[in-house]
């Protein structure tokens, strides 16, 4: 699927790749703080300024739209969902069904909050090694009791090393299906069995291999982990993303 | 020995929160809250990891969606996401894996116990996402429960018998 390019790492020099880590992390959940509460003034600076990071990313819009077409059907239904449930004047009517002025109003809000999170998430991966979003989480979780720390950002980093091996082996597994005529088959049980299965086993294999692979290399919790590098923009991007923050709770 | 069991559970729990991610996307929105395939991936850790680790990924995965990454259904994420009115659902999944994993680890591993343990994992889910959702949004009760719930029942009923068949095989292939 294509996830598997959009959510991968690509060594670059842009301002986003340049910043400190543990900065970039505060940051985007800043954000996305700030897009779950805010109207349309905090979300057109968000907008913004996510653009502004896009663009030395070397993402293509029309890239973006193939690569992530089904999260956009997606969004589709969710604002045609919203526009038609919820109550107010109507404003098109088609079929007897009447999507409202205020359903269409809330429901575009929605798609965009849902369309400026995921692409969010596309500029901190791909513009952060996995090694390093390992060390902010571990430097981050050291105050936090109860949490193994060490073990915590392992997971992490191993999350995102399987987020995309697991999209695509969705879609190959799903394909291999169809290929075996699978799309015919009317139990719904038999239908859910036959996809997660195979996912699941194929996923658990290389999850096996992984760990191997792991424990071959000597894998122990103590290792030299990569240093925090500032750029000298962090605390400018800090306070940018606290201005909006602020803003979308007072807009 | 120790270790290489330790290193094993750790990369199935990271593995399971992955998992658990993905079938976020793979979601259908109908009402205020959509239907997904996580909730079978969150039993599933429970019954397959035991509560202990299956407590591990699931705190991982909500980890991560609170960092602000899109794993939350639909590919959301964020940390208002997690106290807005579907968050009951997703902070439900803690107790629900915790108890998933402890009666299958009484009952023993049979078809019976896993189904057992599943259905009452998914109560659990209901029974933090419907209140949460109720006191969120100020509906009925009646409504909240239309909404919430009634809904989602019969894709429960499925990924349950669908699960008792997963939980069987995936045993196999990693033991």
């Amino acid at each position: 699927m294509g996830q598997l390019n959009l959510f991968t790492y690509i060594p670059s020099t842009s301002i986003a790749h340049d910043l400190d880590v543990r900065c970039k992390l505060c940051c985007l959940s800043l954000m996305s703080l700030a897009t779950f509460r805010g109207g349309p003034v905090p979300l057109a600076l968000i907008t913004a300024m996510v653009a502004g990071l896009l663009i030395p990313a070397a993402i293509r819009p029309l890239t973006l739209l193939r690569e992530l077409k089904f999260f956009f059907l997606l969004v589709a239904m969710v604002f045609i969902s919203r526009s038609v449930t919820t109550g107010g004047e109507p404003m098109i009517n088609l079929l007897g069904i009447s999507a409202t002025k205020q359903g269409i109003a809330e429901g575009a809000l929605l798609s965009w909050k849902f369309v400026l999170v995921m692409l969010m998430g596309i500029v901190f991966a791909r513009t952060t090694k996995p090694s390093h979003v390992k060390g902010a989480v571990q430097w981050f979780l050291r105050p936090v009791p109860f949490i193994p720390e060490t073990r915590a950002a392992v997971m992490i980093s191993l999350f995102l090393r399987f987020m995309p091996l697991i999209l695509n082996q969705a879609s190959e597994v799903s394909q291999a299906q169809q290929a075996r005529c699978f799309h015919l088959e009317k139990n719904p049980v038999k239908r859910l069995v036959r996809l997660t299965v195979p996912l699941l086993k194929k996923t658990f294999q290389s999850a096996d291999r992984m760990a191997l692979a792991m424990e071959a290399r000597s894998y122990s919790e103590k290792r030299t982990d990569p240093a925090f590098i500032r750029s000298g923009h962090e605390p400018l991007t800090l306070a940018l993303c606290l201005l909006v923050l602020g803003l979308s709770f007072m807009v | 020995m120790n270790q290489g069991y330790q290193l094993r559970e750790t990369v199935y729990s990271a593995l399971f929160a992955a998992l658990i991610a993905a079938g976020a996307f793979i979601a259908i929105p109908i009402g205020p809250v959509p239907i997904v395939l996580q909730n079978l991936f969150v039993l599933l850790a429970g019954l397959i990891l035991g509560p202990r680790w299956g407590l591990a990924s699931v705190g991982l995965y909500l980890l991560m969606g609170a960092c602000g990454f899109p794993v939350f259904a639909g590919g959301t994420g964020g940390m208002g996401r997690l106290l807005g009115p579907t968050g009951g659902y997703l902070l439900g999944y803690i107790p629900a894996v915790l108890v998933t994993g402890l009666i299958s680890e009484r009952l023993g591993r049979t078809r019976f116990a896993d189904a057992a343990a599943m259905v009452a994992g998914s109560l659990i889910v209901y029974g933090a996402g419907v209140p949460w959702l109720k006191f969120a949004t100020n509906m009925a009760w009646n409504k909240a429960v239309l909404a919430g719930m009634v809904p989602f029942i019969p894709g429960d009923l499925l990924k349950i018998t669908a699960g008792v068949f997963a939980a069987e095989i995936i045993r196999k292939v990693i033991k």
